[in-house]
């Protein structure tokens, strides 16, 4: 009774879930209970979206983002804190356990407030890295908002982010201008495959800090796009780490402000952009799932086989070197609130690798067919003239999408000794099939003369 | 040719020992008038002995024994010149002509009469049985391996 009871919770769970892919419990981190209203209409757009929102100091005791060794939360929202500490609850090394937990961050800086330095060491563990002094921001001098930065030149215009490569699905599109006031800027390490920026500022901009009596900024942080405003980091157990470089993005204020740009009137769109980019921080959009892989021996229509099972097999678990082989998964992309159907940018394909040690193949996957939520993949090849233990992997790691990999082991074995052709059925071999049979009848030929001359010859012998 | 050539010029002189000098000493005394109808009369003269001296059965051994070497050479020029694709092919057939040639070599050294003092313990019939069951071998294992 009891595994019926814990079945039936854990599928109401899943109907309960049913809005992000990952949860719906989220923990925002906030100093003063007093700030809560400024942020309004951003944490009342995530509740109607169904997060249940918990509101925590990061002072407070009962604080905690594992419990019994499991993430007691399913996401974080770490809004900036006046304090230089974030308690001991949220240090860099807590943070990561909640990630390696699969937690999703959205991480908030505001150049109003010194960073912590457990986001600061946390960010830098990620090869981001924030400016050194801590109260830098961003300024622009030709996109910045002429009704409230008019001075300062801190409060950013820009425009909604264009997709990083050609390649890449663009979650964050959108018409008219975000306004970033007084955001920190984030460079990102080379090296790291796991980092993309979401939203990078205009190549005007540069870092830097109001403390400075200087008249000139010498040597600054960074300049131009190497700045980004939003960044993100995908681990690879999937897990999503987002930084937005202006908590201020956030507040109602800023949702659907009047602004000018270049004495232009224009009007913010921060709450679309905002929700946009909480929608993939929280796995709301860019989520592939991989369904069941499929795949058995393409007997062709001229092939007879062996067997006596006239319907293939599927997923058998040998293969013989030569065979041709087809190959289905279906393959969705969560999006808002359900599964559907998954489609590559034009310019890019999931590939299905055949693979011992290194891939034998690397195939473009074809879409077959739709279902309600999800595309059927699928492939036809023949398995390569090597025997050996293989293994068919699906590996697409992509910007804003989840990692895929997933792999199922075969066998492939070689020609067992009746699966060769026949040597008649080799043209090449008819010369030397040609020599047998003349060596064997020149040899017949020979019995039979030795045989009927033998008298002939004893007769001859005794004469003589 | 050359194994039937090679033949006729070794066994003549194991067969007569006096049939040597004689084509020796009469080249060396007309080799300045004309050396070319000299070599033609000394392998007419080698011709002429084999016909002569050599038994019936020796005889269509060697000319079984030159069947082979014809057969065996054509494969493998045609191996040489077209390649040894199925290679199993071209072994089983090359072999199975050199292995009976090879067979059929033995049975000419068994039963030929001037050896008859080497093989006393083996009969003409023994030999020609073994013979047989060797070729009988031969044949089953090259027909098995070309497949």
């Amino acid at each position: 009774m009891r595994w019926l009871s814990s079945f039936l919770l854990l599928v109401l769970l899943g109907v309960a879930q049913a809005l992000s892919s990952s949860g719906r419990k989220l923990l925002v981190v906030l100093e003063e209970a007093a700030e809560k209203e400024r942020f309004g209409g951003f944490f009342g757009d995530l509740e109607a979206r169904g997060f249940h929102l918990t509101f925590e100091s990061p002072k407070s005791t009962s604080l905690s983002l594992l419990k019994h060794g499991e993430r007691a939360y399913d996401h974080l929202l770490l809004l900036p804190a006046k304090s230089k500490g974030l308690g001991p609850a949220l240090t860099a090394n807590q943070l990561l356990e909640f990630m390696k937990k699969e937690g999703n961050i959205l991480l908030t800086l505001s150049g109003d407030h010194a960073t912590p330095t457990a986001v600061q060491s946390l960010l830098l563990e990620l090869d981001i890295h924030l400016p050194s002094d801590r109260t830098s921001l961003v300024v622009d001098h030709f996109n910045y908002d002429g009704e409230s930065a008019k001075d300062k030149h801190d409060v950013l215009l820009v425009p909604y982010p264009k997709a990083s490569r050609p390649d890449v699905k663009n979650y964050f599109s959108g018409e008219g201008v975000i306004a970033v006031p007084r955001a920190v800027g984030q460079t990102l390490g080379n090296e790291s495959p796991l980092l993309a920026p979401i939203l990078r500022a205009p190549s005007t901009a540069y870092s830097y800090n109001p403390k400075d009596e200087a008249d000139i900024v010498e040597d600054p942080f960074a300049v131009g796009e190497q700045l980004n405003l939003v960044s993100t980091l995908q681990a690879h157990n999937s897990a999503r780490l987002t930084i937005l470089g202006s908590a201020e993005m956030l507040q109602d204020a800023w949702f659907e402000a009047m602004a000018s740009l270049n004495g232009k009137a224009v009007k913010t769109a921060n709450r679309d952009f905002v929700a946009k980019v909480s929608e993939w921080a929280f796995k709301e959009t860019g989520v592939l799932r991989v369904g069941k892989m499929v795949h058995y021996l393409n007997e062709g229509t001229g092939k007879k086989s062996n067997s006596s099972a006239a319907l293939p097999q599927n997923n058998p678990k040998i293969y013989r070197i030569k065979n041709d082989v087809s190959f289905q998964v279906p393959i969705s992309e969560y999006s808002h609130t359900h599964w559907t159907p998954f489609t590559p940018p034009p310019s890019d394909s999931v590939q299905l690798e055949f693979s011992m040690l290194s891939p034998f193949h690397r195939l473009p996957l074809s879409p077959l067919s739709q279902t309600a939520n999800s595309t059927l993949y699928g492939v036809s090849f023949k398995t390569p003239d090597q025997h050996g233990i293989f293994n068919f992997r699906i590996n697409y790691r992509r910007p804003f999408l989840t990692n895929v990999e997933v792999k199922e082991q075969v066998t492939v074995r070689h020609f067992a000794h009746d699966e060769w052709p026949r040597s008649w059925q080799i043209s090449g071999a008819w010369v030397w099939i040609a020599g047998i049979w003349v060596t064997v009848a020149g040899w017949v030929g020979f019995v039979a003369i030795w045989l009927y001359s033998s008298p002939a010859v004893g007769a001859a012998k005794k004469t003589q | 040719m050359p194994p039937k050539s090679r033949h006729t010029q070794t066994s003549p002189p194991s067969s007569s020992t006096p049939a040597r000098p004689a084509p020796s000493s009469s080249s060396s005394s007309k080799a300045s008038s004309s050396s070319a109808l000299d070599a033609q009369d000394i392998v007419l003269s080698v011709w002429n002995k084999y016909l002569e001296k050599t038994p019936q059965r020796v005889k269509l051994l060697d000319s079984f024994m030159g069947f082979l070497a014809v057969v065996g050479v054509l494969q493998f020029v045609y191996c040489c010149l077209v390649g040894n694709f199925p290679f199993n092919a071209f072994l089983s057939g090359f072999s199975a002509t050199v292995g009976q040639f090879v067979l059929t070599a033995s049975l000419r050294i068994q039963t030929n009469p001037e050896n008859k003092a080497e093989f006393e313990s083996i009969s003409t019939e023994r030999a020609f049985a073994d013979f047989v069951f060797g070729s009988l071998l031969l044949h089953f294992f090259c027909v098995n391996f070309i497949n």
